[in-house]
């Protein structure tokens, strides 16, 4: 069973962004990595997948990931970086391609996965949101690693591919070990296995999503808030 | 690969049409005849034994048009290299201060070192390069306005040593403003040799790297694909120079094709490098050798430095590019 073992602090010049941040993760579950803006979520994504050069080590199954060279590292953890206009007019299959550089990958599965293998001869320019992110997914997909690590795979989209997303998360999770950074408390709520919570660098609160209380979230974001049980589904709601 | 067809084509029609214009009138069978066997072989071991019209066409004309393409197909080339490396469309070995560096490289040994003309070219468009990368660079990023103005300071910078130089060595240098203001007037087969060596070794490389390429468009981010991004900025860093300032060299500075060229090609291929590459380049030969044929004819007998046409054509060009950049539709 593949796990991940995950100890990082990361500084740009004097500033501490990442202190000790510490967690494992084993495939099948979903890791939820939550917390205000400015906490540190996106830096940990990229120290994790080797972008930035954190101290530490990053684990699967006991091999050092940090200190491999990219095309290697890149055979076990992949990355789904958020998602801003795609600038360069590649076809949907170009872009998919650009994932298995390292690895012998297979496009027409990952982009049949996602559902958009129709669409493998449009420009990703002129793909909607959400099926942009979609063939985000595809690329790092491609890629066939044991990890895939996403940022904010449902920011800017409507309710309907947001849960599109989350939906083919859940399928994924038998398949790979997943870390997503998450905006929507609720989606991470309902679809995490576990959520980290990160405030100023630093994982405040770990467990299971069931056991995140209104408390941790008044600590961290300031708010006053309650979490709702309505049939099954727990709904953060703000109430001041 | 079929689209590229058109494109060859086309390279050799005009390299044909350039071979046959001049001011010396040299009727189609006459060519023809220059390329026996015969005037071949004497060519190569005594070339002033050969006829006037052989000589003509296989000692003057031939080298000056291959040397064009050659010159093309590099600058096409380290644009579409550049544009790659900097993720941006606007860059230009000539716009980003490159062939300016190779300018004063190549100048400096014009004075001292005659011999060396190559190597010193390379080591003053490595310099530019590299001091443009630092000066624009902002949060691991490189902005079109940062990009632009580092170019600007640098063109000025080494355009004024270039000059400087050229003035204290004026009566040294044989045709230091045609060669300022970029021709191939005077080519001859070691030009020629020289560029070829520096374009089969630096488009060789730019054509085994498509993958890279189109890797470096996507910045920090293919690190996470499994580029090792660093060391392949630097073998593309290498490479542009190397075209640049062979080509500087050689012909002086030609501004606006190793931009135009990508641009075009883009628009027909697509930003994948494995078809965008080999077409910037066979387009960049093909546009640089009709840009020679226009400096040959536009003012005959007289001859116009072919880095002016370049320059009138790009120039205008680079402001519409500009003015879509404003829109945000640029990379389509």
């Amino acid at each position: 069973m593949d796990k991940l073992e995950v100890n990082v602090s990361f500084s740009y010049g004097e500033r501490q962004i990442l202190r000790d941040v510490a967690f494992s993760v084993r495939k099948g579950e979903l890791l939820a990595v939550v917390g205000p803006n400015g906490a540190g979520k996106s830096t940990l994504l990229k120290c994790l997948v080797g972008i930035l050069r954190p101290v530490g080590y990053v684990k699967l199954n006991g091999l050092e990931l940090l200190s491999l060279k990219p095309k290697e590292r890149a055979k076990y953890i992949s990355y789904v970086p958020q998602s801003s206009f795609p600038e360069f007019a590649f076809t949907v299959e170009e872009f998919v391609e650009l994932g298995t550089y390292a690895t012998e990958g297979d496009v027409e599965g990952a982009l049949r996965k996602v559902g958009t293998w129709e669409r493998k001869n449009d420009l990703v320019t002129k793909l909607s949101g959400g099926e942009y992110q979609l063939v985000l997914i595809a690329r790092a997909l491609a890629q066939g690693s044991n990890v895939m690590l996403l940022d904010e795979p449902t920011s800017h989209l409507d309710i309907n591919h947001a849960l599109q997303i989350m939906n083919l998360l859940k399928d994924l999770k038998d398949e790979k070990i997943l870390v997503s950074v998450m905006h929507d408390l609720n989606l991470a709520l309902n679809y995490a296995d576990r959520i980290i919570v990160l405030d100023n660098g630093q994982i405040q609160w770990s467990g299971k999503p069931s056991h995140l209380t209104p408390d941790i979230l008044e600590e961290v974001y300031g708010v006053k808030a309650k979490i709702v049980d309505i049939e099954g589904l727990r709904i953060v709601v703000a109430v001041e | 690969m079929k689209k590229l067809i058109p494109l060859l084509i086309s390279s050799i029609l005009l390299i044909l049409l350039g071979i046959a214009v001049g001011p010396v009138r040299i009727s189609l069978s006459e060519i023809l005849a220059s390329f026996s066997l015969e005037n071949i072989k004497i060519a190569f071991s005594s070339p002033n034994m050969l006829e006037e019209n052989a000589y003509i066409i296989l000692q003057i004309r031939l080298p000056r048009i291959i040397l064009a393409y050659l010159v093309g197909l590099s600058l096409a080339s380290a644009g579409t290299a550049s544009q790659a490396l900097f993720k941006n469309p606007l860059a230009d070995p000539y716009i980003i201060g490159i062939s300016g560096g190779a300018a004063v490289g190549a100048s400096i040994a014009a004075l001292y070192f005659p011999q060396y003309m190559g190597l010193f070219a390379l080591l003053g468009a490595l310099l530019a390069v590299i001091t443009v990368y630092r000066i624009a660079k902002v949060n691991g990023h490189i902005p079109v306005d940062t990009l632009l103005l580092a170019g600007i300071a640098l063109g000025f910078f080494t355009s004024a040593l270039t000059s400087y130089l050229l003035y204290v060595g004026r009566e040294r240098i044989h045709n230091a403003i045609f060669w300022l203001m970029g021709t191939f007037n005077g080519a001859d087969w070691g030009d020629v040799k020289l560029v070829l060596l520096s374009s089969i070794l630096g488009v060789g490389v730019l054509l085994f790297s498509w993958r890279e390429l189109n890797l470096l468009l996507l910045g920090e981010e293919s690190i996470a694909m499994g580029l090792d991004i660093n060391l392949y900025r630097k073998i593309v860093i290498g490479i542009i120079s190397l075209l640049t300032s062979f080509a500087v060299a050689t012909s002086g500075i030609i501004g606006f094709v190793g931009l135009i060229s990508p641009h075009a090609m883009r628009i027909v291929f697509g930003p994948n490098h494995k078809k965008l590459l080999p077409a910037s380049a066979l387009f960049g030969g093909t546009l640089m050798v009709f840009a020679d044929i226009l400096a040959r004819i536009l003012l005959k007998p007289a001859e116009v430095p072919v880095g002016i046409i370049t320059a009138l054509f790009g120039a205008p060009f680079f402001i519409y590019l500009l003015m879509k950049k404003k829109r945000g539709e640029l990379f389509g």
